[in-house]
């Protein structure tokens, strides 16, 4: 049983449908990301997941439960549209928020304290939060989501703003809080970092699940069977096992050649060993971003348009 | 619960710990103190400016002259000669010294003119004490003349001031002394209070919500509990902020009050001057206002007043909220605002026609209109009200005040979402469904 269970969510508003009928599993412990084009319904569903919004129809359970709304204080929450109170004292705000989401003030003063420590923000807890810098307050708009330490995180947009170094922290810190073992749902545009520390995924586009699955298996399902060939000669076509792609020598060196199907890889490996030099070979995997452009693109037309 | 304290206690904080608040509450008495002070004070400047005028005055009569008495203002000097072209000479010889002439004529007795001349300007003043000086004088020098001995005293004795007192029979048949001008003074003062009140705290809860809104601190918030509450939450909270406020307000009030009270005391304590006198006559006055204040029964009044101020403030301020929930930035909020002020004003002129006929038809049912009620009924309550109608309106006054908040709630929850496009009235309409 997963951790986080979406069964056939509906979600419908006034004219268009946000949601129709979406169902993901998220186990326990991973990291896992939500992904889908600008109005393809993740943030509907996060907050449905976080009970600002009610479905239509379907179940959310958390630990095999249905949840109800004592359970958004195991949740932590950071929204793509985020904000602090400008005019409260950080250590204030921060501890307000906790004990929003059910800590006593004792414990979410102590942890706090912790996390500013942690973030190099000691000095500024008795300042108000219009004097930090945009980076100081996006640090604590991370620590008001994890302070109450809740088994699972939701983050939208998580790196929007943030600068290369900021968000190089913020994930060093999310994939702490993964090995602690909290449960991530990440929602992005952002597909490097998809590759970088999602292990699941759910891929929406207008108002569906239109690919689901491991990273590694969706790059399997999508891989168009290319390989990147190192070699100092120069390889002729061959239209039985291969033809050629392409290449920008002056980006790489290697030759790309994309299988005829039905090939296997080590048929064409065999052979061309046998005719070439060979120094090295490697398969080249779709990255996400060439999946989700691929997935959003043949998906575009054959989904009803809902409006 | 626990969640709901929180979101008031911050809520509370965050109003009364700003710099705005502590200068607004402490601003407002002292700004109230200078509106009244400043005239009296420029009056003041005004009389202690000017030197004492001089002013000739010329008897045709030779009788009454002497009815004017010289003081800071005037110096009345006596002059001889009985013609305008002499008043004339003596003026322009004065050289400025003299700042008009008084020709009292021969014929005053019958006609009752009294002529003044001057180049430079004649105040209002002087006419005025002038008329009155001489009026009572020659009033008297006609009476003696008319030979009837105690005159004077028979006419005080026939003077008579007509004073009627309302008597207000009670169901039970016993009479009760109640006054007019008490119950009106009250009656408007507290529907002054509640529109004040609603008026201040409703737009202090929009601008609250709108700015959780612009600061997007909002969806945190909500993903930590529900609209609803962090909605009531930010009510009762502007609401204490406001009970705080006016017993800041009161206390202060208090202050000024006996200490300007102990320092009048002093003053007059040393020598019964004829303003003393005139005090202790006040004195009376007070002493009956006095009577007729404590005659009204103030348990039912405060008692309605206080379910009266809390149905309005629930009604108007959940309308407020879950209007500025709708927009994005204050300057946004007017096309929603305009409405709720307008009944709101009219809800005041209302009350305002009342007081003249308090248990007419249109009084009647505006103190049952839930939109108009809570200041209609506050100037109604004071002259009694049939049970029936107290025990509907506040039955209409609570039952809408908590379907408005529910449907606030309603858009509320579906507002502070909503960023861009900028909502309607038809887009409100469709969130309360």
């Amino acid at each position: 049983m997963a951790y986080l269970e979406i069964n056939n969510v509906v979600k419908r508003y006034e004219g268009h449908t946000a949601l129709a009928g979406v169902s993901m599993q998220v186990e326990q412990g991973c990291v896992y990301g939500l992904l889908g084009p600008n109005g393809a319904g993740k943030s509907t569903l996060i907050r449905i997941i976080n009970r600002i919004l009610a479905a239509d129809e379907g179940t959310v359970t958390l630990g095999g439960k249905k949840m109800t709304d004592d359970d958004i204080s195991h949740i932590g929450y950071l929204p793509e549209e985020r904000g602090l109170y400008k005019k409260m004292k950080v250590g204030d705000h921060i501890v307000y928020l906790g004990r929003l989401k059910g800590m006593t003030k004792p414990d979410a003063v102590a942890s706090m304290h912790w996390w500013l420590d942690r973030f190099d923000l000691k000095q500024w807890e008795n300042k108000k939060v219009e004097n930090l810098s945009k980076g100081m307050q996006q640090k604590v708009q991370f620590i008001c989501t994890v302070i109450h330490r809740p088994p699972l995180l939701i983050f939208d947009e998580p790196f929007s703003g943030f600068d290369p170094v900021n968000a190089e922290q913020l994930k060093v810190e999310i994939l702490a809080l993964r090995d602690q073992g909290s449960t991530i749902l990440f929602s992005t545009h952002n597909m490097a970092s998809v590759e970088e520390v999602c292990q699941q995924i759910t891929l929406l586009n207008h108002a569906q699940v239109v690919l689901t699955g491991s990273v590694d298996e969706v790059k399997q399902q999508h891989k168009k069977n290319i390989i990147a060939v190192q070699t100092p000669d120069t390889i002729e076509p061959n239209d039985a096992l291969f033809t050629l792609l392409p290449t920008d020598p002056l980006r790489s060196h290697d030759t790309m050649i994309k299988l005829a199907s039905g090939v296997e890889v080590r048929d064409a490996i065999a052979w061309l060993n046998e005719h070439y030099s060979l120094t090295g070979f490697t398969e080249v995997l779709p990255s996400m971003n060439e999946i989700f452009i691929e997935t959003v693109n043949s998906t575009k037309n054959t989904t009803p348009q809902q409006q | 619960m626990n969640k709901l304290r929180l979101i008031i206690a911050r809520e509370y904080m965050s109003i009364v710990g700003r710099k705005s608040f502590i200068f607004m509450t402490l601003g407002m008495p002292l700004l109230f103190i200078l509106i009244c002070a400043v005239p009296v004070l420029l009056a003041y400047l005004n009389d202690k400016g000017s030197d004492t005028q001089q002013i000739a005055v010329i008897d045709e009569t030779g009788r009454y002259a002497a009815a004017l008495h010289s003081d800071d203002m005037y110096s009345f000097v006596a002059l001889r000669g009985d013609t305008v072209t002499d008043a004339r000479e003596f003026y322009d010889k004065s050289n400025g010294s003299i700042d008009a002439v008084v020709i009292i004529p021969r014929d005053v007795d019958s006609t009752g003119v009294v002529n003044i001349y001057s180049e430079g300007t004649i105040t209002p003043a002087l006419v005025s004490t002038l008329r009155g000086a001489l009026t009572d004088t020659i009033e008297a020098a006609h009476l003696t003349a008319m030979g009837i001995p105690d005159i004077q005293q028979m006419i005080e004795k026939a003077h008579v001031n007509v004073d009627v007192r309302t008597i207000k029979w009670s169901e039970a048949g016993d009479e009760q002394a109640s006054s007019t001008e008490a119950a009106m003074g009250l009656g408007l003062m507290l529907s002054l209070i509640t529109y004040m009140f609603v008026l201040m705290y409703g737009a202090m809860i929009m601008n609250s919500v709108i700015e959780e809104k612009t600061n997007r601190i909002v969806e945190v918030v909500v993903s930590s509990c529900r609209p609803f509450q962090l909605m009531l939450g930010k009510i009762i909270g502007v609401g204490l902020v406001g009970l705080t406020q006016m017993a800041i307000w009161i206390i202060l009030l208090a202050i000024v009050g006996t200490v300007a009270g102990g320092a009048m005391g002093l003053t007059s304590a040393p020598a019964p001057s004829p303003e003393a006198i005139a005090k202790v006559q006040d004195l009376g006055a007070m002493q009956a206002i006095m009577q007729q204040v404590m005659s009204i029964n103030y348990v039912p009044i405060v008692l309605n007043f206080i379910l009266y101020f809390i149905g309005g403030y629930l009604l108007y301020s959940s309308l407020f909220a879950g209007l500025g929930s709708a927009v994005d930035q204050p300057s946004d909020s007017s096309q929603f605002t305009t409405p709720v002020i307008l009944i709101m004003i009219i809800a005041f002129y209302a009350g305002m026609a009342c007081m003249e006929n308090p248990s007419g038809p249109m009084a009647v049912w505006c103190s049952i209109i839930p939109f108009t009620s809570p200041v209609v009924m506050m100037i109604r309550l004071p002259f009694g009200v049939p049970i029936w109608q107290l025990l509907l309106s506040l039955g209409l006054l609570f039952g809408t005040a908590l379907a408005i908040t529910w449907i606030a709630a309603r858009i509320y929850r579906r507002g502070i979402l909503h960023y861009g496009k900028k909502a309607s009235f038809a887009d409100l309409f469709k969130w309360m469904k």
